[in-house]
């Protein structure tokens, strides 16, 4: 056994030996240390570049950047640190995995360490980089399948909208979120109209696309932060953050018409010739209140007010309004103009309760087209409004 | 244990550590003010004894539960162990951005770059001023994203937390003209605070 | 001449080690205030030829010590020994009318040599 090198000259092996890049770089930027794994990667020599600025040798490197985080180290006389994640790389330098990476360079985990000279002050950067490629290629392998995980267990598989595991989940997180910061949140629940005899005459393929379609339609109606998924068969909810009854009830009645104003045209059938179905939807819907309990809640007001639009002949939006006590407190009937054909007997009472304050005509509604009857019906503590085709 | 592990830290100790932690808050006030080129205001540091199930209601005393948060961070390791975690409400994120004259609509890395950096920055420098009150040099790992946008009772999950009690130190770190309000948490292991123990004991020594 | 000295910290540490710090030749007579109410009714009383002070404390901070003091008349020499070390909490005390600002950890080297660029000792 030979004897054991002095500790100066097994450093300096190590150094060289290891498989990190390791740089020392003074005040001026100039290189003070550069070791084997840097040579051997970057193809600049060792002697070629010691005293030489780094930028000079290197005009590839992120200098605006890189000169802040090695002055921030002298300052903050503190460690940093860059990853991969955020910046791929310092150095563009080849990997080991030309053939099999699909990443064009190195990938590199940096840390900048500082260093103190004699004086007791630091007087030099460190700056080590470790290969990181492989690390990132199973990261992004990871993160692809994680991602494929998560689409497939959220999606509802005929439709590509959001599964009914998903809807409760983000309605219960939105709900949470509504509550805490005091926002408004809606819910609408909207069911086909007669989807069974769809199926009868058309075939169960022609009702799958009828489904794909609607819901297609109704996506691209909605908003970035609108939420559709379908609830079961040929029932669908679409969660409405930051947003509020009324708003809610436009833009459901908007969905409304989305379906019904233009027919599904079904081009795969062999029967029938290019059929053209005519899908309308009942919604009903609901806001959070001050005292909603939960998201469940949400869910079964929505549902009621689908309801009272499928008793009350189809094809029409109704949303769910709770009255806390005897005292109605003028209920936005929202009719558009001209005057509201408010019908059911029942309003009348309500009404006559009102009194001294009118029917306010909800001014953002008359945006909302087609709308030819609007009625009101109060059972026990709740009002529904409805409006749609008569 | 849990009797025992109380007793490793007498009143004095926990008075030490205070005025220790004060000066290694007031070193990394001094490099973020350096760093964001504004006057930071500092708290007056808090230090409890926490059970791993007790966490969560201890730190939404000592932080508040109101808005969402992200969590940077880091470990520092050699004579003690623990991590170094740095907590960002969401309006403060956007007043870091502006004083780093970031564009408003900075991307999501871009954003956890900063946070990463800062959250580097703070940890590094109150545990190393602490450290070198001791002598002590300290390694520190990458800081890493602990959670992102969650509120702080969702912070941990309790029941898989591999020890049962800890040291946590909280400062945290204000601007006059801004809202941007930082938390630092500093957190022992159990075996690290007999070591710390000695410390705070051979420190006073000296006065 | 014994000097009337009055430490300011609402850490009993911290005041430990200033008293600790102070050069073993000066002579003090010591009152303690662990906050700025106290530091301030402390300080009414005459107990302070010197004021070394606090800067993060409850109830009330440095600041607001120097502020009243500025208001009422200052008649001590105040030094500022802090933990607070951003070069703009020393200016900020300055214009308040403290006379030196010294970063903690205090020792009896840093203390002295300000106690001596001041003529105090």
């Amino acid at each position: 056994m030979g004897e054991l090198p002095d500790k100066l000259s097994l450093l300096q092996v190590i150094i060289d030996r290891v498989s990190v890049g390791i740089v020392v770089v003074d005040r001026n930027h100039n290189v003070v240390l550069w070791n084997s794994f840097m040579e051997n990667y970057s193809e600049v020599n060792t002697e070629d570049i010691i005293d030489k600025n780094l930028f000079d040798s290197f005009p590839d490197l992120p200098k605006n950047w890189l000169e802040r985080k090695i002055q921030n180290v002298f300052v903050l006389k503190n460690f940093s640190f860059t990853s991969w994640e955020h910046r791929p790389y310092l150095f563009k330098f080849q990997h080991n995995r030309p053939i099999t990476g699909g990443a064009d360079y190195m990938r590199q985990n940096c840390t900048f360490l500082p260093i103190k000279g004699d004086s007791g002050d630091i007087e030099y950067v460190c700056i080590t980089l470790f290969d990181a490629t492989d690390i990132s290629i199973y990261e992004n392998m990871l993160k692809e399948a994680i991602k494929t995980l998560a689409r497939v267990s959220n999606q509802d598989s005929l439709t590509g909208v959001y599964n009914r595991r998903y809807l409760e989940l983000s309605l219960s997180r939105e709900f949470n979120r509504a509550k805490r910061y005091g926002h408004p949140l809606s819910v609408v629940i909207f069911d086909l109209d007669h989807f069974k005899s769809i199926n009868d005459t058309y075939g169960h393929m022609a009702g799958d696309e009828v489904l794909k379609e609607a819901s297609k339609r109704i996506n691209i109606a909605l908003r970035d932060s609108d939420i559709l998924g379908r609830y079961g068969g040929e029932e669908f909810v679409v969660i409405l953050p930051e947003t509020d009854l009324n708003s809610a009830h436009i833009i459901a009645d908007r969905l409304r018409e989305k379906l019904a104003d233009e027919p599904i045209v079904y081009s795969k059938d062999v029967l029938f010739e290019k059929p053209e179905i005519t899908v309308t939807a009942s919604l009903g819907l609901t806001a959070m209140r001050e005292d909603t309990l939960d998201y469940q809640t949400m869910l079964q007001e929505a549902d009621s007010a689908l309801y009272q639009s499928k008793e009350g002949g189809r094809n029409r939006t109704t949303k769910y309004e709770f009255v806390s006590d005897g005292s109605v407190s003028a209920p936005a009937v929202s009719a558009p103009a001209p005057a509201p054909a408010i019908t059911a007997p029942k309003t009348q009472t309500i009404e006559d309760q009102v009194e001294s304050e009118p029917v306010d005509v909800d001014s953002e509604l008359k945006d909302v087209a087609f709308q030819e009857t609007s009625e009101l019906i109060q059972d026990g503590n709740v009002i529904y409004i409805t409006i749609g085709h008569r | 244990m849990s009797e025992d592990f109380e007793d490793l830290m007498t009143n004095e100790h926990y008075e030490v550590l205070t005025e220790v932690v004060n000066i290694g808050m007031g070193q990394a006030g001094d490099s973020l003010a350096r760093f964001l080129g504004v006057f930071i205001r500092l708290s007056i540091p808090r230090i409890k004894l926490v059970k791993a199930d007790d966490l969560r209601k201890q730190l939404v005393e000592l932080v508040g539960n109101d808005v969402e948060v992200t969590g940077v961070r880091q470990a520092f390791f050699t004579h003690w162990y623990g991590e170094a975690i740095t907590l960002f409400d969401q309006g403060g994120s956007k007043d870091l951005a502006k004083l780093m004259h970031y564009p408003d609509d900075m991307d999501k890395e871009t954003e956890k770059e900063l946070f990463l950096d800062v959250g580097n920055l703070l940890s590094g420098a109150c545990v190393n001023g602490v450290s070198e009150q001791f002598g002590i040099e300290l390694n520190y790992s990458p800081p890493s994203i602990l959670s992102q946008n969650v509120f702080v009772e969702d912070l941990f999950a309790a029941d898989k937390m591999a020890w049962t009690h800890s040291l946590l130190m909280e400062v945290n770190f204000s601007m006059e003209e801004y809202k941007f309000k930082s938390h630092l948490l500093i957190m022992m292991t159990e075996e690290s605070i007999e070591t710390l123990a000695k410390d705070l004991e051979r420190f006073m020594e000296r006065y | 001449m014994t000097t009337k000295v009055l430490i300011v910290d609402d850490s009993s540490v911290s005041r430990k080690m200033i008293k600790k710090s102070l050069p073993p030749e000066w002579d003090v007579a010591i009152t303690e205030a662990a906050n700025g109410i106290e530091a301030l009714e402390q300080y009414k009383l005459g107990v302070a030829d010197v004021m070394f002070l606090d800067l993060t404390m409850p109830e009330l901070d440095g600041y607001g010590v120097l502020e009243q003091i500025q208001k009422d008349g200052l008649n001590s020499m105040i030094i500022v020994i802090s933990a607070d070390i951003q070069p703009e909490a020393a200016e900020r005390v300055k214009k308040l009318g403290a006379m030196a600002f010294i970063k903690k950890p205090i020792d009896t080297e840093k203390l002295s040599a300000v106690l001596k660029e001041h003529g105090i000792i």
